[in-house]
């Protein structure tokens, strides 16, 4: 097993399926499925609807660790029905979070004392386009579910949010890993709430062209999240540089992890109103302009830029963190 | 009156005590600029007596920074503006014992949130989020949150402002109310499934069907209300019923938990239990080797 | 126009069987064009049970074609496989049933 976990590691997260990234996000060895392929719980709403089904509703669910923390992990699948919402699929996800914060409740019910570098903490791999049409509203109810679970951890268990795969992390859930502690990206990684396809169907190519995928990455990528500080960490496109980030995070405190979020307080909610109003004062045509407004003269260069030479050169905005 | 579609600001007068809201003021929070987030309207009212946080939509405006918002549509400026109405009325509550915390309602007409390059840029995501956030810390500090849809409650919309309040109650279909991820037509369109075939199995299945009635079968809405007078009687019901149900402990039985419970019971959503069930049962024989 | 999505089931032998060399094994990913599979031990006097999940009407006997060739090129025997199908052709059929078995030897990258 711990070979075969190695040989993961240097994988492309981008290419890699659910199942190896959450085995691989976990110390060797350490990863339990838990409603996996074995107990057949697929969407029992696609079939009435001739589509096709897959045994774990396309997202991977289970408990690992990550040193001495127990790690809750969920880790979404692109390649089935582009990683949507359905009821299971929902349910899978807002479980394994509420777990994380009852296993919480429990270790701190027996040890009062116990260090926060054994505390529970929940990773989640967003790869999604949001609700499931073909169970819209079941799906889109367990969305709810999933901040209301969020709020549960907040203070005590950290929710960390990773954004790696083909599909990017869009819709609803395009809110929910905005809701988690902390985000970790790399370049390939995509997070917004309305994708480009529907904002063109709604407001018109002159609005959004989404077949200029240039466009779409310099909005919705990786390297503009981490400017804009809507991503926390920006790393390569391995398991393994996903891991590290991981780890890098969860060796703080959870006052230090706090810190990295973009909402969920006031002052927060004060600071993100300034960097609007900043941004409506430049009126960005394009991401470049929020780019050079940051203090990146040579805005263009970022786009092709390799990880290490961009993480060393890149100014991000004031409150980025 | 047919419906209240677009009628945000006259909802809001009919169901708080005549004459009292107070646009713009909650707690130390006092907003004066007419152009900031005008879609959103939040304040303070007298309800049945008692001070209350109101928080609606405003369809006649449009936002004049962000042209893409309009018609009741949740922009930027509108989400974080929400954001800082609950915000305030924590703080404005922060000394109260839990059952004495100020009601927070919830008037929805909203077609969704902004979809636009500059939404993106900046983060559209982050300011539903931050609404959801503070609505979700509210509750759980022990403030009654009840939500009504009087019109439009879509899709993203509908989870930003709505599907976070303790309470869900909606005017029932006669009023054209409408809650959906998309009109059947579009999923049929997308999904390229016939509609008229998806019209039929949503007789017998609510889980992608539009409209009340079946977000009411998966648990989504609390109460069906039938008639406009009545919504003003069935809010205050709601927060008296909700604050009761805080008051034993019984959290659980509120929120999107309580709701997704409440869809089992009605029928709507009964693998969503079973899911859950099988992940706990499972994680329950391997537990010790990860939390000793 | 009512579409659902089909079950269909096959029991088949092979001419020279042996039993599955592992009790449970999944493989694979539902993505357009592809398929998962199950392959898990079961005492079934020397045959193989397949269900197949497909949303594709019309490909009955081709999916026991592959589906023969498969279990006599193995000699799988004593095995209860159940696929989810979107759409794949026979050709992937064929190479990720035979990638699933690969994995087993391997002993046990079940994830891959």
């Amino acid at each position: 097993m711990s070979s075969d976990w190695e040989t993961l590691q240097n994988r492309s997260f981008l290419e890699s399926n659910a199942r190896a990234r959450a085995i691989g996000l976990a110390d060797p060895g350490t990863f339990t499925e838990l409603a996996g392929p074995r107990c057949r719980l697929s969407s029992p709403h696609l079939p009435l609807l001739g589509e096709a089904v897959e045994f774990d509703d396309g997202i991977v669910t289970g408990v690992g660790r990550h040193g001495s923390r127990p790690l809750f992990i969920a880790s979404q699948e692109g390649r089935f029905v582009g990683g949507s919402v359905g009821e299971v699929h929902g349910a899978k996800l807002v479980n394994i979070v509420r777990m994380a914060h009852q296993a919480y409740d429990r270790m701190l019910a027996e040890t009062p004392e116990l260090p926060e570098e054994r505390r529970p903490a929940v990773v989640i791999s967003f790869e999604t386009g949001g609700v499931r049409l073909h169970e819209a509203n079941a799906g889109l109810l367990a969305h709810a579910e999933l901040m209301d679970q969020f709020q549960d951890c907040k203070g005590k268990v950290p929710v960390i949010g990773i954004i790696g795969g083909r599909v990017g992390c869009f819709g609803g859930m395009g809110f929910v890993a905005a809701a988690t502690d902390a985000i970790i990206m790399s370049p390939f990684g995509r997070l917004g709430l309305t994708g480009p396809e529907v904002i063109e169907e709604e407001m018109g190519k002159d609005e959004f062209d989404a077949s200029d995928r240039a466009l779409v990455y310099r909005v919705t990528g990786g390297k503009h999240k981490y400017i804009m500080g809507d991503c926390n960490l920006l790393v390569e496109d391995t398991i393994a540089a996903f891991r590290q980030g991981l780890g890098k995070v969860l060796a703080m405190s959870y006052a230090e992890i706090d810190r990295l979020r973009r909402i969920g307080s006031l002052d927060k909610v004060k600071a993100q109103l300034r960097t609007l109003a900043a941004l409506v004062e430049i009126a960005p045509r394009d991401s470049r302009d929020v780019w050079t407004f940051a203090g990146n003269p040579a805005a263009e260069t970022l786009v092709d830029m390799k990880l290490d030479d961009f993480l060393r050169t890149v100014k991000r905005l004031e409150n980025a963190s | 009156m047919e419906n209240l579609i677009g009628q945000g600001r006259l909802a809001i007068d009919m169901i708080v005590d005549p004459d009292s809201f107070r646009e713009g003021v909650v707690g130390t929070l006092q907003l004066t600029d007419e152009e900031f987030g005008p879609g959103a309207v939040v304040g303070t009212a007298s309800l049945d007596g008692a001070i209350c946080t109101i928080i609606a939509n405003d369809a006649m405006t449009i936002n004049q920074k962000f042209p893409v918002v309009y018609a009741g549509i949740i922009g930027l400026e509108e989400g974080y503006k929400m954001a800082l109405a609950v915000y305030h009325s924590i703080e404005a509550d922060r000394d109260r014992a839990p059952g004495e915390k100020r009601a927070l309602v919830l008037i929805v007409d909203t077609p969704g949130n902004g979809a636009g390059k500059l939404e993106e840029m900046a983060g559209m995501n982050k300011a539903t989020g931050a609404y959801q956030m503070a609505l979700a810390e509210a509750r759980k500090a022990g403030h009654p949150i009840v939500a009504i849809v009087v019109g439009r409650a879509i899709s993203g919309g509908f989870l930003c402002h709505g599907l976070q309040a303790d309470h869900v109650l909606s005017l029932s279909a006669a009023f054209n109310t409408m809650i959906h991820v998309m009109p059947l037509t579009s999923i049929a369109r997308i999904t390229r499934l016939d509609i008229e075939w998806l019209q039929e199995l949503a007789k017998s299945n609510p889980v992608f069907a539009a409209g009340p009635d079946f977000f009411y079968r998966l648990g989504g809405v609390e109460e069906l209300v039938d008639s406009i007078p009545a919504m003003r009687d069935r809010v205050i019901a709601h927060i008296a019923e909700v604050r009761a149900l805080k008051a034993a402990g019984r959290e659980d039985q509120l929120g999107p938990w309580g709701r997704g419970t409440l869809g089992e019971v009605r029928g709507g959503r009964t693998v969503r239990g079973r899911v859950m069930q099988t992940m706990n049962e499972e994680f329950a024989k391997v537990a010790d080797r990860y939390l000793k | 126009m009512a579409k659902k999505l089909r079950e269909l089931t096959f029991e088949l032998k092979a001419e020279s069987p042996s039993a599955l060399p592992t009790d449970f094994l999944h493989y694979g990913v539902v993505g357009s064009g592809d398929m998962e599979v199950i392959m898990e031990h079961q005492e079934l006097a020397g045959a193989v049970r397949i269900i197949v999940r497909t949303p594709v009407a019309g490909f009955d006997e081709v999916w026991r074609r592959v589906l023969e060739r498969f279990v006599n090129q193995t000699g799988m025997a004593d095995a209860r496989i159940e696929i989810n199908d979107n759409n794949a052709t026979p050709v992937v059929v064929t190479l990720r049933l035979h990638q699933a078995l690969a994995e087993i030897a391997e002993g046990g990258a079940r994830h891959v």
